[in-house]
């Protein structure tokens, strides 16, 4: 198969050329558009900036403001299966499909609140354990000690894998009979357990995955952030004769709070919308383990409800929008930003 | 390093202008295969290739066939699909409702195909694929070393299996994630999964409790299947010599013949004692599809392509790699294919199967049958709770596709 493997690789050369020979071509046919408009009919100073920023801008409308509007426009209407080519777009079916996701199930059985509360209940408890298990491994780094650096590495590595190989990698491990897990609680005398198809345990396995994976994140932010506090404040704090909890509790945790607020919620965006891990993990598609971007997809691309799909996902991204400006309101994260 | 850049840059442009401006035709073709199957299509494409310098095909092999169909809609919606389709009959409900394939009525020769291979493609009075393999369906199979004659029927297997299953060796295995393991038991129970109408889906029933306490029993009460066991670890099972009877695909021939030699043993799924009557897997095959709007030189490429696999020489040649029942009435007929043991007891299975439901509300039924399963062979549900539910899940689902 060398030769396969030879010509691969020249088609997909090929593909990519043109591809950048197409971007090429149109970027210099908008340049020079936005020249003779600019600087030749309306005889503007700022030619050369508009010119600079142009490409710039067309990437951004096609590539963020154009499936935004697809969505919008997509979620009024009936797009399905049935309906792929011939759907109708009016207010009335925007409105059923608004409607449908919280009256009918999402997928098969479940419907939009139970889906909501596991979502809640998905993202706490990995926040929960990223937050302090990012803490606790941040600390204990933040200090001198040798090997630091080599444990910092170790502990740094999940990070670095790429997502969906050490999910796949989890997976392989979950398996019930060959799986390194189940092999060892087998080997100290415990029933092996079916992580794949049995619900709780599904569930599990999704969580300890993403807390594995979450933690290193949470534990580089903290760090950085840890080694920003003076020292001078924790000398201060123990002339005074402060306890160890005392200058966790008045020093430490305040002047983290600047760091930890958008990681808070970054990690709970992540968390809340993070598809690969509960997908995956959930190799037999129990509606049991669905969060509601997994439900999102699956009633986009398996059950082909495009138009409801559609309109669950800006129901999705609005629950976001919330959470984050409350979240920003309540903890005043972000008030450095404008002082 | 700026300059190497640079230089590499234009190189890949240039690549991509010698590229657009080629007279090639390029079929893009997406195949549902894996392993030794796939393996025959790349050479098949290697050999057309070479005898049709001017044609391209690029052969995509898809994870599975429900990944094939996801991402073909996808494609489809995008404007972007492949030109060909490699990938099963029951596909084509979806695809026909969507609009995203076009019939193949007088594009080819149809009469030279075997009808039953036709019909499952026969929908709205048109045919939506040309026929590659016919079957597609579960047997029995099994390994002579361990056991020197399949069970005739389901006491027979139970007692058998007992003795068989011990320290980590299994009598029986079979992917119990996905419920086309289900349906050929259900059939034997006497259940079918639609109504006379073809779209009522009937889970619901005391065929499908009965077929449900069936696997129930078989897993937990005669322990003769394995406590969890997905495609990957029966077939590894079975390979490995650790599960002496497999319930698995006409697609799985190749391989375990490979493995097994004169030790593969082929024979129908035993016979339902409550009911006295054999279980009944699904049957239909494997299907060339056009994309919808493929014309021009590309769809006289795909037309001498798919003459090209299907020829009799190519037929033969799967018959004698994958020992799949041959789609060409011709091939059928051959020696091959008529004195093969393997092959003899595949078509034994093949003549007691049903032919797959290729409607779209069978997604429904499957989609809804799948998690149940499960939960029956978890214990998490009872069979007749699990019924109650695959029926309500088909309801609603069927009721979303409005």
């Amino acid at each position: 198969m060398s030769s396969l493997t030879a010509r691969v690789i020249t088609g997909s050369l090929s593909q990519i050329g043109s591809m950048i020979l197409y971007i090429f071509l149109g970027i210099i046919i908008f340049e020079v558009v936005v020249y003779l408009v600019l600087g030749k009919i309306f005889k503007s100073k700022y030619t050369i900036p508009y010119m600079l920023l142009a490409p710039a801008a067309v990437g951004l409308a096609l590539l963020v403001i154009y499936p935004m509007a697809y969505e919008v426009r997509l979620a009024f209407t009936n797009m399905s299966l049935r309906y792929f080519r011939n759907y109708n777009l009016s207010l009335v079916q925007g409105l059923k499909n608004f409607t449908l996701i919280f009256t009918e199930p999402v997928l098969k059985q479940l419907k939009f609140f139970p889906l909501l509360s596991r979502t809640i209940l998905w993202t706490v408890i990995n926040l929960i354990f990223h937050v302090s298990g990012g803490l606790v491994l941040a600390i204990l780094l933040n200090r001198h000690m040798r090997g630091r650096g080599i444990y910092r590495t170790l502990l740094v590595f999940p990070w670095a894998i790429p997502q969906i190989v050490a999910v796949l990698a989890w997976r392989g491990e979950f398996h019930f009979e060959y799986g390194f897990i189940n092999v060892m609680l087998q080997r100290i005398g415990l029933q092996p357990i079916q992580w794949m198809i049995d619900p709780f345990w599904n569930f599990t396995a999704a969580c300890i995955t993403n807390i594995w994976l979450g933690i290193p994140f949470m534990m580089i932010i903290i760090l950085g952030g840890l080694q920003s506090i003076p020292a001078e404040f924790y000398d201060a704090a123990e002339i005074d004769g402060a306890s160890n909890w005392q200058q966790f509790n008045s020093i430490t945790l305040p002047m983290l709070r600047p760091i930890l607020t958008p990681a808070v919620i970054l990690g709970t965006i992540w968390t809340f919308n993070n598809f690969n891990v509960p997908y995956m993990i959930n190799r037999y598609e129990l509606e049991t383990s669905d969060i509601l971007v997994t439900a999102l997809f699956r009633a986009a691309f398996e059950y082909n409800r495009y138009g409801f799909s559609a309109a669950f996902a800006l129901v999705i991204l609005f629950i976001l929008f919330i959470f984050t400006l409350t979240y920003i309101r309540v903890t005043g994260g972000i008030k450095g930003v404008y002082e | 390093m700026k300059k190497v850049l640079t230089v590499l840059l234009v190189l890949v442009m240039l690549m991509g202008l010698v590229s657009i401006t080629s007279a090639k035709v390029n079929l893009v073709l997406w195949t549902k295969e894996g392993e030794e199957p796939l393996e025959w299509n790349k050479s098949l494409v290697e050999e057309f290739m070479k005898a049709n310098p001017e044609v391209t095909v690029e052969l995509v092999k898809k994870i599975d066939v429900e990944v094939l169909r996801e991402d073909f809609l996808t494609a489809s919606l995008a404007g972007a699909p492949p030109d060909l389709l490699w990938t099963v009959n029951d596909h084509a409900g979806p695809f026909v409702t969507a609009d995203v394939i076009d019939p193949v009525d007088g594009l080819f020769d149809l009469d030279i195909y075997v009808e039953s291979a036709l019909e499952a493609v026969k929908l709205e009075g048109k045919y939506w694929g040309i026929p590659i393999s016919n079957g597609n369906h579960l047997m029995l199979l099994y390994n002579k070393k361990l056991i020197s004659k399949a069970p005739e029927d389901t006491d027979e297997l139970f007692t058998i299996g007992k003795k068989l299953t011990q320290e980590g060796n299994y009598a029986l295995v079979w992917n119990q994630t996905e419920p086309f393991w289900l349906v050929p038991w259900l059939g034997g129970f006497e259940g079918k999964v639609f109504a006379e109408d073809g779209v009522t889906p009937t889970l619901n029933t005391p065929e499908m409790v009965a077929t449900l306490k069936f696997l129930y029993d078989m897993k937990f009460d005669a322990k003769i299947i394995p406590p969890e066991c997905d495609y990957d670890a029966a077939d590894t099972l079975f390979k490995e010599g650790k599960a002496a009877m497999i319930i698995n695909g006409d697609w799985s021939l190749g391989g375990y013949m490979g493995v097994l030699g004169q030790d593969l043993g082929v024979a129908r799924i035993p016979k339902v004692v409550a009911t006295g009557t054999w279980p009944k897997p699904y049957t239909s095959g494997v299907y060339f599809m056009l994309a919808k709007g493929l014309s021009g030189d590309k769809l006289k490429a795909a037309q001498d392509f798919i003459g090209f696999v299907l020829s009799e020489e190519k037929q033969i040649e799967m018959v004698k790699l994958l020992n799949r029942l041959p789609a060409l009435k011709e091939a059928l007929e051959d020696p091959l294919v008529t004195e093969n043991p393997i092959l003899k007891g595949s078509s034994d299975q093949m003549v007691v199967g049903t032919p797959m439901p290729t409607v779209l509300e069978m997604r429904c039924n499957w989609d809804s049958m799948k998690p149940e399963m499960l939960a029956v062979l978890t214990a998490t549900k009872t069979p007749e709770d699990a019924a109650k539910t695959m029926q309500t899940s088909a309801e609603s689902c069927i009721k979303a596709l409005e």
